[in-house]
């Protein structure tokens, strides 16, 4: 089922184009220590080398006494071996250049080496919160959608209160208590705050599902609840749910980046919102530093094109009055 | 009959340009309809009975088309007016009842609005005057005048398509299309809305073309009757003899006198298998792959619509002279 | 009517959640919950340290439910505490020194996108087959996804740094006289910016939403029925087609409002603008927690008024929800 869904994903231009941008920086995030020319952090490259290894000419010590038949010679053999440690610091807020392509930011970092490590924290913190996000509501749907009652009431009145509840005020609140320490912090209150939309959709889709013929019969016909909803109703539902998941990782890709840009994440953690953060910190604006700020915000623009074209496809996909004729 | 028809289709072409190709739903069509004549199209789901429809009124949009053919009403082409001809003649000359009441009318706009904006739109009248038209069309097809203020979520389903054709009247069109408006109807409503539409007619002398897939709603009312198959006229006639004595294999079989050999798939009117693909319609007659009495000519020779006499056309081997089945 | 008193209900029951919520951040934090902001207030004056300690209804001693009465009571009086960092200002009132600047710039422009986005989305179904259309609907989808911030930088770095068209940051000349006529054109100047952020990052939002919705109603039965009417174009695109589409966009609008007014308050931070934004931003760096929350407080307040205000637009346009229908 999967594997159709993303068969006609491939099959449709705009997802497809959509999931080659994402491949590309899974990519890049997944091989970031060979494509990163220097590590996240380093400021500086030290190289030794040996730069004199000799050995010394025998050194006669003692003679040995001297005798008709024998003759008794000490030597000292000494060996010089000279290293040379060479530390080059990078150079603070460089412009791009050899060896830096977009140049260093004000602790003598590669921006560039900076950008490629940076997308492993942004994708694995977008992905991994739309996956949490995307499992919570889709257990919330579920339950409230099929179980109904009292308890589709209750989930479906709290859904509809927190839907309205603006979410960066909130978040930034919490962030500004908790102590980040590290991305788990973000992608739990990303994730916590993020479940309302997605749940109001995914429970109406499972309500019409519900109503549809083939899951009233087999109800009808006292199937397991466990049957009816993996077998028959959530393979109707790979489409919105991977909807759901590119729209959540997305909106937790803006979320992280927005977080950390005001300060509220790990700054010392290396991802595209601190290296903004950073950017802003050291008015790279007003010395026009754009490839300090530039490179982060198209990364995440890119990225964020990617899920808005596959979800185009989806939707193109789902519904045929969307279509191009 | 010398005068001029009210309606008459010339070899009309129309269909849909899809990625597989052109779905081609209306294949040559050809009939006349004369002034305050009643005539019923009938066929199975997917012939082309709204396409032909919609290309009467030139209301394709999007991926359809009319392909070639003339669409003559009161003698002037139609299909080769400008987009503003069309638009003057829409509901001044030909009007049109929808196939799903339920969804055609505006939920946001009231029944007074929607019945009067085409009158404002094609006549001098003020407000007023086309509300007065208004309520004396509802009064027609018995609804209530405070209904005006109302909207279409207050009306039940037979009262829908009773606005619908208040409204298709309001501006006095010499022609009425009517796309199955019943089918959403329980039995007595349809009767009820039938006769009132016939009732109508006979008062405002307006031609009706009358498309349904149930033929037993047309026997005493329409004058003459056109069967479709897969895009394509099949049979014509008046309707009583049509009905006494069906000459095409596919009337027999939508009227049900057809020898049902109960299969696995049997379709409305009890004729087995499926309607061809319109895509690629089979070679020949298209009605052979499911005519118990196909030979083999039939696989290979589309037979023309010919004129059997007596004022019937009909599109079978079957009915060409010299054929043991012809009658005349 | 039972639909209005529905939604006034929702209205009420939302506003005490996000006052709830207020309430109950500070004490779910890992820690020692109840003393979780006490903590924060060490090394202030005790005199300060009282006055936020009545207004959260901190007073050590009492029970979470007695704080919690005594907070709910403070609250609806308005009573939120002295910020820390403007001490000894009650927040309400730093707050207000705030609020104008926010609803001039952040209240405008999204009336402004959501009208202009709409109606490029309306024309875009409308004549969707053209180039100009698909054109318009990749360029809104790629500027989406930019974040808000972001554009924002970027605006500053081009037309504020590089062409030195406008101000930097800030929302007016300090140079000039408030209230003079060269005081207010600053503040357009100041503006110009920021609402240019806004404006482009949220009008694709609602244009690619009207554009869905209006597609979706275009292939409804009751819009063929108005071409064979042979009605004006004009009327079967505003009244049949658009007035049908606009109902989801402005239940859609309600639901958006949040990430919207979030973008808002990233682009007054990056235009040290002198909003709610800005000012949340200060706060949190000054770790000013009552005035933090305070500002939560009237962001959520605030989006919840627009929210029901969505909800009496869609009663006033649709004749179903009026009847209770929907
Ligand atoms: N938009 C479209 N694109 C492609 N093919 C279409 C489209 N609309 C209709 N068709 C095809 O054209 C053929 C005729 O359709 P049409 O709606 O005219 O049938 P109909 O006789 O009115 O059927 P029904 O009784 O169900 O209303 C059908 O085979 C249908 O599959
Ligand atoms: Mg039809």
């Amino acid at each position: 089922m999967i594997k159709d869904f993303f068969l006609t994903l491939v099959r449709n231009r705009k997802s497809l184009a959509g999931l080659c941008i994402l491949a590309f920086f899974v990519f890049v995030a997944a091989f970031a220590p060979l494509l990163a020319p220097h590590p996240a952090k380093a400021d500086r490259v030290v190289t030794t080398k040996l730069v004199k290894a000799e050995t010394g000419d025998p050194e006669t010590v003692a003679e040995g006494e001297a005798s008709d038949v024998r003759e008794v010679e000490t030597y000292r053999v000494t060996t010089v071996r000279e290293y040379e440690k060479t530390t080059d610091y990078f150079p603070l807020k460089a412009k791009p250049g050899k060896g830096h392509p977009l140049g260093t930011n004000h602790a003598g970092q590669d921006l560039f080496s900076q950008l490629v490590w940076g997308t492993r924290v942004s994708v694995s913190v977008g992905l991994a919160t739309g996956l949490f996000v995307t499992l919570l509501s889709l257990t919330l749907a579920l339950v409230a959608g099929y179980a109904g009652g009292i308890l589709d009431d209750i989930i479906s009145f709290f859904t509809n209160v927190f839907l309205v509840i603006p979410g960066l005020p909130l978040i930034i609140v919490i962030a500004a208590y908790v102590a980040m320490k590290g991305v788990l912090p973000i992608v739990l209150i990303l994730g916590l705050t993020g479940w309302p939309y997605p749940t109001r959709l995914l429970r109406a889709q499972v309500l019409t599902l519900k109503s549809r013929d083939f899951v009233r019969v087999s109800r009808s016909l006292g199937e397991r609840p466990s049957f009816v909803i993996f077998r028959e109703i959530l393979p109707n539902m790979i489409s919105i749910v991977m909807a759901e998941f590119f729209a959540s990782s997305m909106a937790a890709i803006m979320g992280e980046a927005s977080l950390e840009f005001i300060g509220l994440g790990n700054v010392t953690v290396v991802s595209w919102g601190t290296i903004l953060y950073w950017a802003q910190a050291n008015g790279a604006l007003l010395s026009g530093a754009w490839w300090w700020f530039l490179p982060p915000g198209l990364c995440i623009a890119l990225l964020g094109t990617a899920f808005v074209l596959v979800n185009f496809g989806i939707d193109e996909i789902s519904n045929p009055r969307l279509r191009k004729r | 009959m010398g005068s001029v028809p009210t309606l008459e289709l010339r070899d009309l072409r129309a269909g849909y340009s899809t990625k597989k190709g052109f779905v081609r739903a209306v294949d040559g069509v050809s009939f006349r309809l004369e002034r305050g004549e009643f005539l019923g199209i009938a066929g199975e789901s997917g012939c082309g009975k709204s396409t032909l429809a919609y290309a009467v009124m030139r209301l394709l949009r999007d991926n359809a088309r009319i392909e070639s053919g003339q669409v003559l009403f009161n003698g002037t082409d139609v299909a080769a007016m400008p987009e503003a001809g069309v638009n003057a003649l829409r509901w001044t000359g030909m009007a049109m009842v929808f196939q799903s009441a339920m969804s055609a009318l505006n939920p946001v706009l009231s029944v007074g609005e929607q019945l009067t904006d085409a009158v404002l739109a094609h006549r001098n009248a003020t407000k007023a005057e086309a509300e007065a038209m208004a309520v004396e069309m509802l009064g027609l097809v018995d609804i209530n005048a405070d209904r005006l203020r109302g909207y279409p979520h207050q009306l039940s389903g037979g009262m829908k398509q009773r606005v619908m054709i208040a409204m298709a009247l309001i501006l006095k069109p010499d022609l009425l299309i009517m796309d199955e408006p019943t089918t959403a109807l329980d039995v007595v409503v349809q009767r009820s809305i039938i006769e009132k539409i016939d009732e109508l007619r006979r008062a405002l002398g307006f031609s009706v073309v009358f498309i349904t897939h149930d033929l037993s709603l047309l026997v005493e009312i329409s004058d003459s009757l056109a069967i479709m198959y897969a895009g394509k006229i099949c049979e014509y006639g008046r309707s009583r003899a049509l009905f006494d004595e069906p000459l095409h294999p596919y009337t027999e079989g939508l009227m049900g006198s057809f020898p049902t050999l109960t299969g696995p798939v049997v379709r409305m009117g009890g004729i087995e298998g499926r309607a061809p693909d319109l895509l690629s319609p089979p070679p020949g007659c298209r009605f052979a792959p499911r005519c118990a009495r196909a030979f083999e000519g039939c696989g290979r020779e589309d037979p023309a619509l010919r004129d059997i006499g007596g004022g019937r056309l009909c599109a079978c081997r079957l009915r060409e002279p010299g054929r043991e089945g012809g009658r005349r | 009517m039972k639909y209005f008193l529905r939604k006034l209900g929702m209205l009420a029951f939302t506003l005490f959640v996000s006052i709830s919520i207020n309430f109950f951040i500070p004490r779910l934090m890992p820690g020692d919950p109840a003393r979780a902001l006490l903590d924060k207030m060490e090394g202030l004056p005790p005199e300060q340290i009282e006055s936020v300690r009545a207004a959260f209804g901190l007073d050590t001693g009492d029970s979470l439910l007695v704080q919690y009465g005594k907070y709910l009571g403070n609250t609806l009086r308005g009573d939120l505490g002295v910020s820390f960092s403007r001490f000894p200002m009650p927040v309400t009132q730093v707050l207000r020194i705030a609020i104008p600047w926010t609803i001039g710039l952040l209240a405008l422009c999204m009336v402004i996108s959501f009208a202009l986005g709409t109606a490029i989305g309306i024309a875009a179904a409308w004549k969707r087959e053209t180039r100009l259309a698909s054109f318009s609907v990749g360029l809104f989808s790629f500027i989406r996804s930019f974040p808000y911030f972001w554009l924002g930088l970027i605006f500053i770095y081009f037309f504020a740094f590089r062409l030195r068209l406008f101000p930097i940051g800030g929302a007016y000349a300090v140079t000039e006289t408030r209230g003079s006529a060269a005081w207010w054109l600053s503040v357009l100047r100041h503006g110009t910016l920021p609402a240019l952020t806004i404006c482009v990052s949220s009008i694709g939002g609602w244009m690619l939403m009207m554009r869905n919705n209006m597609i979706n109603v275009l292939a409804e039965d009751y819009i063929t029925v108005a071409l064979a009417k042979g009605l004006p174009l004009r009327r079967v695109k505003a009244l049949y087609a658009a007035k049908n589409a606009i109902l989801p966009s402005v239940t859609g609008f309600a639901m958006s409002l949040g990430f919207v007014v979030g973008g808002g308050l990233l682009t007054e931070m990056v235009f040290s603008y002198p909003g709610v934004g800005y000012m949340l931003y200060q706060a949190v760096n000054a770790k000013d927690y009552p005035l933090m929350q305070a500002i939560f407080l009237f962001i959520a307040a605030a989006v919840l008024v627009a929210n029901f205000i969505a909800d009496i637009a869609v009663m006033i346009l649709d004749p179903r929800v009026r009847d209770g229908a929907a």
